[in-house]
């Protein structure tokens, strides 16, 4: 046998036990240090923005294969988590509604000429015509008025339940 | 119809206190409505009776049983189109209703309420209906009596999207004649 290997032998039978002692040691701190700290307290002081602010987000999507991982995603199984009623009851609708140009929508599609048939008529558009101008007028003297009577607070639109966004009964 | 007026002009008025114009030639159409009907019920009895008994009847207007009938069915006329829909025959031409002065639906109560305070605003030349021009709420003084308010009912958006499908239709016609020509 060669000397060098017994030599080796003895190193290791020496060094192993104090190798996994000092493993041991050092598990043992790392628990003792981890039970120790408050996370929280610690998390605490990181202040996440630089940090995020620090991380190069394009970089990193830019090395993300992105077919390959929606390969891998099963859509419907992901569709089936999600709570529709609950993500449809965040949506404001109301102000998704408002956002649509329903004017560009009547003249550019044929919306318009379906409103125009189910709801046309001469009698309809002259009542319209009439409506629209009594309305003008009424404007236009009510803001005479209020001129005249020199109101310092403005005047409520309408009644509470009907100007408030519900519907006239 | 003036295209240029009604496209430009603002279409929220829905729900909102009506004015004075409305109002007024809401009131002159039902006065010429109920009037008109009534004196056609006058002549459609006068015929009636002229045909059964071989006696031709004149109803004077001095006549007191007529004044009578008259107001009464006057009160019919306002009190029941303001209890069953909120709107007499005037008010659905001009587009307005009857409503409580919180905007809730008028109820029987109120409609007859109203109806009864109604001949006061014609009282000391017709200062009741002062109301309208400079109260807040534009409320004449049979509204504060029954606890009433006159508002726009009028769909002016729906109305602002009739006019634009009818301003639509005919360029829509022409391109699809256009589309036809070429094929």
């Amino acid at each position: 046998m060669d000397p060098l290997d017994r030599l080796r032998d003895a190193g290791r039978r020496v060094t192993d036990p104090f190798e996994a002692l000092a493993q041991h040691v050092a598990e043992r701190v790392l628990d003792l240090v981890v039970s120790a700290l408050d996370m929280n307290a610690l998390l605490d002081r990181v202040d996440v923005n630089a940090l995020v602010g620090r991380v190069d987000v394009n970089g990193l999507l830019n090395r993300v294969d992105v077919p390959a991982l929606l390969d891998r995603a099963d859509v419907n199984e992901l569709l089936d988590r999600v709570d529709v009623d609950a993500l449809l009851g965040r949506v404001d609708v109301n102000d998704l509604v408002r956002r649509v140009d329903v004017d560009a929508l009547v003249e550019q599609t044929d919306v318009g000429a379906v409103i125009a048939r189910s709801s046309g008529g001469a009698a309809s558009e002259a009542l319209d015509a009439v409506r629209s101008q009594v309305v003008g007028l009424d404007q236009f003297i009510d803001r005479w008025v209020q001129r005249a009577v020199r109101r310092k607070h403005p005047a409520p639109p309408g009644p509470p339940a009907l100007v408030a966004g519900g519907p006239v009964q | 119809m003036s295209s240029g007026t009604q496209a430009d002009r603002p279409v929220t008025s829905q729900g909102h206190y009506a004015g004075s114009v409305s109002r007024f030639l809401a009131y002159a159409v039902d006065i010429t409505a109920s009037s008109g009907v009534f004196a056609l019920a006058l002549a459609g009895i006068s015929y009636v009776v002229s045909v059964v008994t071989g006696n031709h009847v004149s109803w004077n207007k001095g006549n007191i049983a007529v004044a009578i009938i008259f107001v009464g069915w006057e009160f019919v006329y306002f009190a029941y189109s303001w209890a069953a829909s909120g709107k007499t025959f005037g008010m659905a031409v001009l587009g307005v209703r009857v409503v409580r002065a919180d905007g809730t639906a008028v109820g029987p109560r109120h409609a007859v309420l109203r109806t009864l305070a109604f001949p006061l605003s014609f009282l000391l030349l017709g200062l009741g209906f002062a109301g309208i021009l400079v109260q807040r709420e534009h409320r004449a003084l049979h509204d504060l009596i029954a606890g009433t308010a006159v508002v726009y009912a009028w769909d002016a958006r729906a109305a602002r999207l009739r006019f634009l499908a009818r301003e639509a239709e005919p360029t829509a016609s022409r391109a699809q004649l256009a589309g036809d020509e070429r094929s």
